[in-house]
């Protein structure tokens, strides 16, 4: 693994920010941090990146500790920002100096990626001078410029419009081809989805989810199939409801009825089934569903 | 502590910062005025001795004539260029009565037997002694020119009479013989220097404070804490700034350089003073001393600020407390050993500038010296800690000042 966290905790004052957090990286994959505002996934995020000190637990990153893999880490803050009276390319080399990476190849990756983002021309203007679209392409481009093998990407998204989250996306993208490991702290629920091979929910401070997001949406999915046909018979066998969903039906099933006994009495009926699978639940359902319920169980409590 | 990264960071706050027209207007300043300076004294120069009498005529009294009686004879008559100035009586009665009435100053009774028994008697009014001293020079190149009259030549009796008329003063320094200068320029020349010191100073930790603020603000402090210790970044940016600082100064000090050398061949009118050695090493030494502790300060108090406003009005108060020694100038000027000068000399906070302003007026006891530095040494490391703690958690706390309470509990750690 490439980051490894052992029953790790912070408190500031009366406020446990991260209680008795443990969760493990696998390298090459893209991670998705997740939680509510408040949840502990910034100071998390602060603890590896040795921001700040944990109180309790122990962090093993790249193979060593937080302050030894800073120079081989990426960092795009929540609350992020750029100098302005500066100009894009002296910025960025600057930045990667600051991680220990050396002058010309730092220009030469800055360049390229500026190329990637389509800032070419703009290497030269001072920031200040760039539009908000291209200063929030910028900042992705200073999280990674020096190179690093693991990536914290602290809600990438916020803040763009659909073309530059196509472009974020792609960036993602890249790095996974380069072999890089991504972890990603966002609530674009729909986004996980698509990009995260493994989750992390965390709930004040708390880890309520953990493992890979295929595994978690079967656990939570609902006994029912997702049918696409022109019309559903009634009266199938083991079929307790139907709901017409997305342009399909959604088939609530009786418990000890199979998916595909299902399939088969709806061949056997002549139905013309265009599309057939488990029903998919929605990461943002489950995500609701788990906060809430903790949020019900404190307040029973 | 990475130093190649404190040399990074270092570099980059070195060359952002001087390109600010601000820096560079400052800077120039001195060049500047020297140029003007340097104008107004070629100006001047050809009406120079006219200058110079206008001057004195500005700060003379206003002098009555000295009443002359001349038993003797080598008096009668008073020479042409005497007769403004000194008046013969006749009749001593007459003499004294002039005086009584106050049109003479002073009544001078030359006896018979002068020239054997030098015998001379000054009469006035009262027992100023003074006034009559303050004549002496006049009363005796008098004296001197209507003795020789006849015996010797004119040119022998005026140069007799007046020996050191066109006394040139001159101090031998290290370097050579140097310039006498005037009261003026000892007092004058090393104050501004000091202040000019201490403007570089706090121009330089202006522009920490603003530096540490700025990427506080721009929230762009987040990635470079990910990327370098709080104490690297620091000593960073307290040495890059230090290092423009000393660019500023060394710029002023070789124009000073380059025109009072100009000036002292150009002109015989102005004199320049020499700085002694021990002024200008005690002078370095302070400058690197009360940079370091202000810097320091300054990066600290500068990080808890959320805006930028809020940090310079946190690290004013140390400007203003830097500044105390300055507004005591005129004590002393006066007695650059006065109790007050010296409790404040030990004070860390004031020692820089009050021990500057001291030094150039004149001997200050070593003890004072000895332990201004020592102060000053103990009280760096104890600002760094300080500083360095507030610096580390401040950068990360946006949206709100801490309050005292939160302070202390973050330096207790």
């Amino acid at each position: 693994m490439i980051l490894q966290v052992h029953h790790l905790t912070k408190q500031y004052g009366d406020l446990v920010a991260v209680d008795d957090l443990s969760f493990e990286v696998e390298p090459g994959e893209v991670f998705g941090l997740l939680g509510p505002n408040g949840a502990g996934k910034t100071t998390t995020i602060r603890m590896i990146l040795d921001i700040v000190p944990p109180d309790a637990g122990r962090i093993t990153v790249l193979g060593g500790t937080p302050a030894a893999a800073q120079p081989r880490i990426g960092y795009l803050p929540e609350e992020r920002g750029l100098y302005r009276n500066v100009r894009v390319l002296d910025m960025l080399v600057y930045l990667a100096e600051l991680k220990g990476a050396d002058r010309a190849r730092a220009r030469q990756r800055a360049l390229e990626w500026l190329a990637r983002m389509g800032l070419e021309d703009r290497a030269h203007s001072k920031v200040k001078d760039l539009s908000r679209g291209m200063q929030q392409r910028l900042q992705v481009v200073a999280a990674i410029v020096h190179d690093p093998d693991l990536v914290f990407l602290d809600e990438p998204f916020q803040g763009l419009d659909p073309v530059n989250v196509e472009r974020v996306k792609g960036v993602i993208a890249d790095l996974r081809q380069e072999g890089k490991t991504v972890v990603l702290s966002t609530h674009q629920m729909n986004l996980v989805e698509v990009l995260c091979d493994r989750i992390l929910l965390i709930n004040r401070g708390r880890s309520v989810l953990y493992g890979p997001l295929a595994d978690i949406k079967r656990q939570f999915a609902p006994h029912a199939v997702r049918v696409r046909a022109p019309e559903i018979p009634p009266g199938l066998p083991g079929v307790v409801a139907i709901e017409p969903k997305d342009g399909a039906y959604d088939l609530s099933l009786a418990e000890g009825t199979a998916p595909r006994d299902v399939l088969r009495a709806l061949v056997d009926r002549g139905v013309d089934v265009q599309a057939f699978e488990v029903a998919p639940v929605p990461l943002e359902e489950i995500f609701i569903q788990v906060v809430t319920g903790a949020q019900d169980e404190s307040c029973a409590t | 502590m990475n130093w190649r990264k404190v040399w990074t960071i270092a570099r980059h706050e070195y060359l952002t910062n001087i390109r600010r027209t601000g820096f560079i207007i400052m800077t120039a300043i001195v060049p500047a005025l020297g140029i003007i300076g340097l104008i107004l004294t070629v100006l001047l120069l050809p009406r120079g001795e006219a200058v110079a009498a206008w001057l004195e005529r500005q700060f003379d009294v206003g002098r009555k004539p000295i009443g002359v009686v001349d038993r003797s004879g080598y008096f009668t008559p008073i020479l042409p260029e005497y007769r403004e100035s000194f008046v013969l009586y006749e009749d001593p009665e007459a003499a004294e009565a002039a005086l009584r009435a106050d049109e003479l100053q002073a009544v001078l009774v030359i006896g018979e037997e002068y020239l054997e028994s030098g015998q001379i008697t000054a009469l006035t009014r009262e027992s100023f002694g003074e006034a009559a001293l303050a004549d002496s020079e006049r009363v005796r190149t008098f004296l001197v020119t209507h003795l020789l009259a006849e015996q010797v030549d004119p040119a022998l009796a005026r140069r007799a009479a007046d020996p050191l008329g066109n006394l040139q003063a001159r101090i031998l320094s290290e370097t050579g013989q140097e310039r006498g200068g005037g009261m003026v320029f000892t007092f004058l020349i090393p104050y501004f220097l000091a202040l000019f010191l201490i403007m570089t100073i706090f121009s330089s930790s202006g522009y920490l404070l603003q530096s540490v603020a700025e990427e506080k603000e721009n929230r762009i402090v987040e990635i470079i804490i990910s990327s370098v210790r709080p104490t690297e970044l620091m000593a960073g940016k307290v040495l890059g700034l230090g290092a423009l600082g000393l660019t500023q100064v060394l710029v002023w000090l070789g124009s000073a350089w380059g025109f009072t050398g100009g000036m002292a061949t150009l002109l015989a009118l102005v004199g320049s003073v020499g700085i002694p050695a021990r002024v200008f090493i005690l002078g370095v030494v302070y400058y690197l001393l009360g940079y370091l502790l202000y810097a320091v300060l300054m990066a600290g108090v500068g990080a808890l600020g959320t805006t930028m406003r809020e940090s310079q009005q946190l690290a004013g108060i140390f400007s203003f407390i830097a500044f105390i020694p300055y507004m005591l100038a005129s004590f002393v000027m006066i007695n650059q050993n006065a109790p007050v000068a010296r409790v404040f000399s030990f004070f860390p906070l004031t020692a820089p500038t009050m021990m500057m302003l001291r030094i150039p007026l004149g001997e200050v006891p070593w003890v004072d010296i000895a332990g201004s530095i020592g102060a000053l040494l103990l009280s760096i490391p104890a600002a760094l800690w300080f500083g360095a703690k507030l610096f580390r958690v401040g950068l990360l706390i946006y949206g709100k000042r801490p309050t005292m309470r939160e302070i202390w509990r973050i330096l207790r750690g």
